[in-house]
């Protein structure tokens, strides 16, 4: 595995794409200008010159990019007036994923992402496209053959001994069911978005579809009973759910979590398939989410906080562990695949009942301001502040009973709700720092509010707790002094 | 309730905040006084304006330069110990932080003119995901700490 290859031809046109697709925004205004003076000339040929100049770049790119496969290291170079050298150690490799898009899938190619534990994310390497099983080979040998190898095919030895290894001991895995995932499709929520989405390009639309044409459209249906409309409201709803339901097949289809010795390994995707490793060593907490829709129904997701540089583009705030769960079998799933977080729901201190006028006032204060000056102005609209407050009101309540904690052994259950339920377990150790606060009204009634720390995928995430018992807290705080020293 | 930690922060750091206080106070007294004179070359300008900065300028100062620096010094404490860090501060909210040192990842010690006139500097300590600050120490005590805690804190990090 010493010489140094290229990457597969192929890769060219994933990083054409990509290129095009950085750039078509800020090319866009010229474009459009163009259009609109009809100086399709310039335009056909300031287009193809520029298609001409990306590809002869990227093409350069290709010929240039080489990587290396040594006994512990992968070495890469590229840049085509610049030359760039990089060797990533083995032992500073944190995860090694494969993902596959669906033109990857009909060439038998895969991506190949080296993610290394640094913030800056453009030290990690990215291979566009190799073959499968040199993928395969690349993954196997920078993650499993811990031992140095000189020849290369002594180093094929160790390779099939760990693959070996690997067949023999049975290592916990779960799959998720389909009518696991059709639950988490149905319940997701994510029509408030795409809802947007269809807004928005319908508004577009409207610039596009021809005058009279969109008038007759919208006498047509201004010109329909009521039932009519309704009828349509709802088709229009059960469409967008179906669409979410699809959309949460495609992305979790057969998501598989696996357990190995030190680290959490996940394959999922329809069209694109994606693989990604977590070293158990990154994981900084582990979460229960309930949302408001799910929580009725008993079900649940699990997720990690990951400290990763990683920089992605996906909204999720986290890493999912399992996208849907009964509520009643996670601990039996903690206990197969992540021993070292345990789940017992009994025991949970909570907030005592002194704490509730906070709650209901932090919550409450602000639409109760609106709807006084809504009261003032226009009387007429109370209705909708009203409405708001006493929805605030309810939530607060159920904040402040979700509100809890629990300490055992080492590990830390928090608790808590903004909208969604939340429960978090952190180990001892990964909690970066402890606050305990308290405000003058706190005092006089022995209360206080509880903010630690962890690391999560961007900078630090809060965990809060607020208006616990004062002692609560100091049994917290004794708990996470390094102090053995009782007050 | 825990036992407050018991150093205290060097006693020159009420002055220090109060030249500070000062100092800030002379942007809205600025502001204050165009506000007076403008409405004698321009009719849209309001001499109420004027007289409603006026009135939030002291305040402000009453509060920042006079009452404010002396509790929050009476709040502030600090201690170190071999395993952890422990503060205290706030004056309406009080806050008590615990910082264990191997959780520690760096102590920064800095000072501005004003803390350089009083021989003061401020310690910052740094986790990989928040960061606290001790304020107005003396520079001498100052560096020792950050000697002391980055010392402390070299002990065998494991992961993060």
């Amino acid at each position: 595995m010493s010489k140094p290859k290229r990457l597969h031809p192929l890769s060219m046109l994933f990083t054409v794409i990509q290129t095009i697709r950085q750039m078509i925004v800020s090319l866009l205004p010229p474009f459009i200008i163009a259009i609109g003076d009809r100086s399709w000339l310039i335009l056909g040929v300031a287009t193809s010159l520029f298609l001409v100049l990306i590809v002869i770049y990227q093409v350069l790119s290709w010929f240039r990019y080489t990587y290396q496969v040594e006994d512990d290291q992968i070495r890469i170079e590229q840049g085509i007036l610049i030359r760039k050298r990089r060797t990533i150690s083995k032992h500073r490799i944190q995860s090694i994923d494969l993902s596959q898009s669906v033109i990857h899938r009909i060439f038998g190619l895969t991506k190949v992402q080296i993610e290394t534990a640094g913030n800056d994310h453009n030290i990690d390497a990215k291979l566009h496209a190799v073959r499968m099983h040199e993928g395969k080979a690349l993954h196997d040998h920078l993650k499993y053959n811990k031992h140095q190898n000189a020849q290369d095919h002594e180093a094929s030895e160790p390779l099939n001994q760990t693959e070996n290894e690997k067949n023999a001991k049975h290592y916990p895995s779960k799959t998720i069911r389909l009518q696991s995932l059709f639950i988490a499709g149905s319940t997701s929520g994510s029509f408030g978005v795409i809802i947007g989405l269809i807004g928005v390009s319908f508004s577009e639309l409207e610039s596009l579809i021809p005058d009279h044409y969109y008038n007759r459209l919208t006498n047509w249906v201004f010109e329909q009973a009521i039932p009519t409309f309704i009828f349509l409201a709802i088709f229009f709803f059960i469409l967008l759910w179906a669409f979410g339901i699809l959309m949460t097949l495609v992305q979790y289809w057969n998501f598989t979590i696996t357990r190995y010795d030190k680290e959490l390994f996940i394959t999922r995707g329809l069209l694109e398939k994606k693989q990604s490793t977590i070293p158990l060593k990154r994981i900084q907490a582990v979460g229960i989410n309930e949302t408001v829709i799910r929580q009725p129904l008993g079900f649940a997701t699990l997720y990690v906080e990951v400290a990763s540089g990683e920089v992605t583009n996906s909204p999720e705030m986290y890493t999912i562990l399992f996208p849907l769960i009964r509520k009643k079998q996670i601990a039996a799933f903690l206990e197969e695949l992540l021993p070292e977080y345990r789940y017992t729901q009994s025991s949970m201190a909570h907030v005592p009942k002194r704490a509730l006028p906070y709650y209901l006032v932090r919550m409450g204060v602000l639409p109760l301001i609106a709807t006084t000056i809504v009261g003032i102005f226009a009387f007429e609209w109370i209705v909708l502040p009203l409405v708001i407050t006493v929805l605030a009101l309810i939530l607060a309540y159920f904040q402040y009973k979700v509100a809890g904690y629990q300490i055992e052994g080492d590990q830390l259950t928090l608790q808590s709700r903004k909208i969604n339920k939340d429960t978090v377990f952190v180990n001892h150790k990964r909690l970066q720092s402890f606050k305990l606060k308290q405000h003058i009204f706190h005092r006089k009634q022995d209360l206080a509010s509880l903010d630690t720390a962890i690391l999560s995928r961007f900078a630090g995430r809060h965990l809060i707790l607020k208006e616990l018992n004062e002692h609560d807290v100091d049994r917290i705080a004794n708990w996470y002094s390094y102090r053995n020293e009782d007050i | 309730m825990r036992l407050p930690p018991t150093e205290r922060i060097a006693a020159d750091a009420v002055k220090a905040w109060k030249v500070t206080a000062h100092l800030v106070t002379v942007i809205p007294l600025l502001l204050t006084v165009a506000s007076l004179i403008l409405p004698s070359f321009v009719d849209f300008f309001n001499y109420w304006i004027g007289a409603g900065l006026a009135v939030f300028t002291i305040v402000l100062w009453v509060f920042s330069a006079i009452i404010l620096p002396n509790l929050r010094w009476k709040r502030w404490r600090y201690e170190v110990f071999d395993q952890e860090i422990y503060i205290q501060h706030g004056i309406l909210i009080v806050t008590r932080t615990l910082v264990p040192m191997i959780r520690v990842q760096h102590v920064d010690t800095q000072q501005g003119p004003i803390l350089k006139k009083y021989g003061l500097a401020t310690l910052e300590i740094s986790t990989a995901a928040t960061t606290h600050e001790i304020p107005a120490l003396l520079e001498a005590e100052a560096s020792d700490l950050r000697d002391q805690i980055s010392e402390l804190a070299r002990v065998e990090q494991d992961d993060v």
